[in-house]
């Protein structure tokens, strides 16, 4: 430290934290630029911006930053900015944001569609004005080849379709195409143009630079080209026009911008449903001993709640009186329900399936375990690399590049020409410029992501948006979630095994068991009742049925006393289960939940309930390790029933015992290793994981919530489609990469060919009608590339 | 080359030069 820092001890400043949405940005530019401005301003410790939630972060001293300094900040570049509402909760933000990003989807796909149809009416109206070079007019300027030979081809074909248009005056032609593309530039390229010079006022070029500059200058050439045809023949230039390629560049490059909308909505709505697992209000005692109904903010810590059966749990707390079992999946993974009596901790958002209980209110608000997890699903999101367009970074170096050449072009010919040549160098220049166009650029990688997400769809995969689908091929890490994953997640009876010299058979004691199990609604009880419906076992009705929660149930069936439960339950009734012991202690080994089954104060059997295994498990794994994948399995449960499961779906690397902190340690760990982490899950609890990995895979048979936390939905809940998601995706980066090759060739050749270097030894000059044909060919050849994705082999 | 060509050249290289200095040099330095 300096001296005068010693002899003037800086008072320790209080920053503040504060979370700023952030409208507009589409690329990772967008986000990089806003980023850059809000670093810049002085009092700002930190600042990260977030693409996908589209928000900022900022850490700032409030008293050399005021928030609305920093909203300013943003709004400078381009962007739109608001405040925080005063005293809005994490819902209503939230609920907010999704709208936010619903109007930006729906205005996007309308201004796309509307461009496209006005695209598609333009070029039509344009055929014959290209038809003119091919009749005399401005013969003497078509130097170029191609272009006369594709019009010989086309014109007759269109004559015969549309005669009436070839009647109506070129001119006229030209202005109601001029009005036409005036309103799709004005209304739904607007943006483009302002984002493009946002990023120029901060030295930056991005995908909308080039959109800006191309279709800018292509609109401008033609409006002059429309006003004053007579300066252009004068010159010895033909007056092209070049409307349709201007519409057509916009409406695709709005197709992209729409489906990137669509996949940020769908990954803001997994917040809401997690936010809205939360009850509004509880039943509260209040002194009087009275249940009274208030919200759930207002419910204060010590506070006694009451719940009923099916109803979720609206803050998080310990009981106080009653039994019942609560369905804890969202915490634990775990697909029984757990058994809770007085002094057991319970969580807010849990149901409760059984009992009334009472308990007193603990940990509330931001301290809940529900909102514990809301924040780790935030963070996981927000720590999460930006989208990295490849097109974007690109066009940072291309754009200037591009445009030194159509400079360097213009000079050239200009030096070079006799007579009209500035309009000769300034047609030349513009070729330079309409070829360099990013139309198959912009194509290239939203093109395979279509394609392959329609083919991911006829797998049984729902993949939201192309960065998932780039993700899913660079996977080195698959880690599996156990319950209903891996396994069915649900119970069902694996073994009923009789003690030996039993007196009554397997059947009977099913009938007799099942019979009593009727009465209750215990998952157990449930799992038995279902094993004996498909055995075609008939029920009897059952007398004096009591069920003792935690421990098991008894009751009369056919005149006996029938008695199922743990041993502690068995141990009470007096019922001497030595015999069954062994038995029951091999069966827990294996990882299954077992119960012990008396008949007539005799220990008869032991029935033995697991989670079995998926059938395609071990195949699918199989598959994964063959991509060269590493499998593992991670899961809420015991260790025992983990490496249970793991061995018979053949995987060796197990983790067991993890609460969803610990998968998403457990996935960070994995990432920290150099490791790219595919997260499968299918419950609530999984969902931070799922955040937090490269990419998360929801079995769609599971929650919304894990569904719409993750990037991959496996529809059929096959875990095999982990394997189709990355083959696929593997197969899909190939043709993002063959696609950007294709659209940068025809810039590389195309380029060179519009400046003219052609035109002295061949007499070949690229038209800058042809050079908008060429970019059509390339956006055709990508389309093209991108639909052999229909019928790629996977397996 | 006339003296209006020499112009041009002058100004185009001071175009791309201006060009390549603000997206590559000015970006990084502020």
């Amino acid at each position: 430290m300096t001296a005068p820092h010693q002899a003037m001890p800086a008072k320790p400043t209080e920053v503040q934290h504060l979370d700023l949405p952030v409208g507009g940005m589409t690329c990772a530019a967008c986000s990089a630029a806003v980023q850059k401005a809000l670093t810049r301003q002085a009092g700002v410790a930190d600042a990260s911006v977030n693409l996908v939630l589209r928000s900022a972060s900022v850490v700032f001293d409030p008293s050399v930053v005021t928030p609305e300094r920093l909203v300013d900040a943003i709004r400078q570049t381009g962007y739109d900015a608001h405040l925080p509402l005063a005293g809005a909760t994490a819902a209503d933000e939230q609920q907010a944001r999704d709208e936010e990003t619903t109007r930006e989807f729906r205005d996007l796909r309308l201004k796309a569609i509307v461009s496209a149809a006005a695209g598609v009416v333009a070029m039509v109206l344009s055929m014959p004005l290209m038809a003119g070079l091919d009749h005399g007019a401005h013969a003497e300027t078509a130097v170029d080849p191609f272009m006369r030979w594709t019009m010989e081809q086309l014109t007759p074909i269109l004559r015969r379709l549309l005669p009436a248009l070839y009647e109506v005056d070129p001119r006229g032609i030209s202005y109601a195409l001029l009005v036409v593309t005036t309103v799709v530039v004005a209304w739904a390229g607007r943006h483009f143009y302002r984002r493009a010079w946002s990023a120029f006022r901060h030295h930056a070029a991005n995908m909308n630079t080039l959109v800006a500059v191309g279709t800018g200058t292509a609109f401008l050439y033609s409006v002059a080209a429309t006003l004053a045809p007579g300066f252009f023949l004068r010159h010895g230039v033909a007056p092209d026009v070049y409307y349709e390629a201007v519409i057509i560049i916009i409406a695709l490059v709005l197709t992209g911008n729409m489906l990137e909308a669509r996949a940020r909505r769908q990954t803001s709505a997994a917040l809401g449903k997690l936010i809205d697992l939360q009850p509004r209000t509880a039943r509260v005692i209040s002194e009087n001993g009275e249940e009274t109904e208030v919200l759930v903010e207002e419910v204060r810590s010590g506070d006694v709640v009451v719940v009923r059966p099916g109803e979720r749990l609206p803050v998080d707390g310990s009981v106080v009186s009653g039994h019942s079992a609560v369905d804890e999946s969202m915490l634990t993974g775990e697909s029984l329900p757990v058994e809770k009596g007085p002094g057991d901790r319970v969580i807010g958002g849990t149901v409760n399936r059984m009992g009334a209980f009472r308990y007193r209110a603990t940990t509330l608000g931001a301290d809940s375990v529900l909102a514990h997890i809301v924040t780790l699903v935030r963070q996981a999101q927000s720590s999460r690399a930006p989208i990295q367009h490849l097109a974007d970074r690109v066009s940072g170096i291309f754009v200037p590049v591009v445009m030194s050449m159509a400079i360097a072009t213009f000079v050239v010919w200009f030096v070079s020409s006799e007579g009209g040549a500035s309009v000769r160098a300034m047609a030349a220049a513009i070729s330079v410029l309409i070829i360099a166009c990013p139309c198959a650029m912009g194509l290239a990688v939203p093109t395979a992501v279509m394609v392959a997400t329609g083919r991911a769809a006829e797998l049984g995969l729902l993949i939201k948006g192309g960065e998932a689908l780039q993700r899913a091929g660079e996977v080195t890490t698959v880690v599996l979630d156990k319950t209903g994953t891996v396994t069915e997640g649900r119970p069902v009876v694996t073994d009923l095994v009789l003690r030996p010299g039993a007196s009554r058979d397997a059947s009977e004691v099913l009938r007799l068991v099942a019979s009593l199990e009727s009465s209750s609604e215990h998952p157990l009880a449930e799992a038995v009742v279902r094993h004996a419906r498909e055995q075609s076992v008939a029920l009897r009705p059952v007398e004096r049925f009591e069920a003792i929660a935690g421990r098991g149930a008894k009751g009369l069936v056919e005149g006996t006393e029938v008695l199922v439960g743990n041993d502690a339950f068995m141990a009470d009734a007096g019922i001497d289960i030595a015999a069954v012991l062994p038995v029951a202690g091999e069966l827990a080994a294996a990882g299954k939940t077992t119960m012990i089954a008396a008949v007539g104060g005799e220990a008869l059997a032991v029935i033995a309930v697991a989670d079995p295994l998926k059938p395609t498990a071990r195949e699918a794994v199989e598959r994964l390790t063959r991509l060269g994948v590493t499998v593992a399995l991670v899961t809420g449960d015991n260790e025992w029933t983990a490496r249970a499961i793991a061995r018979q779906a053949g995987i060796d690397d197990v983790v067991a015992g993890v609460l969803p902190d610990g998968k998403v340690d457990e996935v960070r760990r994995r990432q920290k290793a150099g490791e790219v982490v595919a997260m499968v899950g299918d419950g609530i609890n999984d969902a931070p994981a799922l955040a937090q990995a490269d990419i998360g895979m929801a079995v769609g048979t599971g929650t919304d919530i894990a569904v719409e936390a993750a990037d991959v939905t496996l529809m059929r809940g096959d875990p095999g489609s982990v394997a189709d998601a990355i083959a696929l995706s593997r197969r899909t980066l190939r043709s993002m990469r063959q696609n950007l090759f294709w659209a940068f060739i025809y810039n590389v050749v195309g380029i060179p060919i519009a400046a003219g270097v052609l035109y002295p030894s061949h007499g070949i000059l690229l038209s800058p009608i042809l050079a908008s044909a060429a970019m059509a060919f390339s956006s055709v050849s990508v389309v093209t590339n991108s639909l052999r994705l229909r019928r790629a082999r996977l397996r | 080359m006339t003296a209006l060509d020499w112009a041009v050249v002058a100004a185009g290289v001071a175009a791309i030069a201006w060009v390549n200095w603000y997206f590559f040099v000015a970006g990084d330095r502020s």
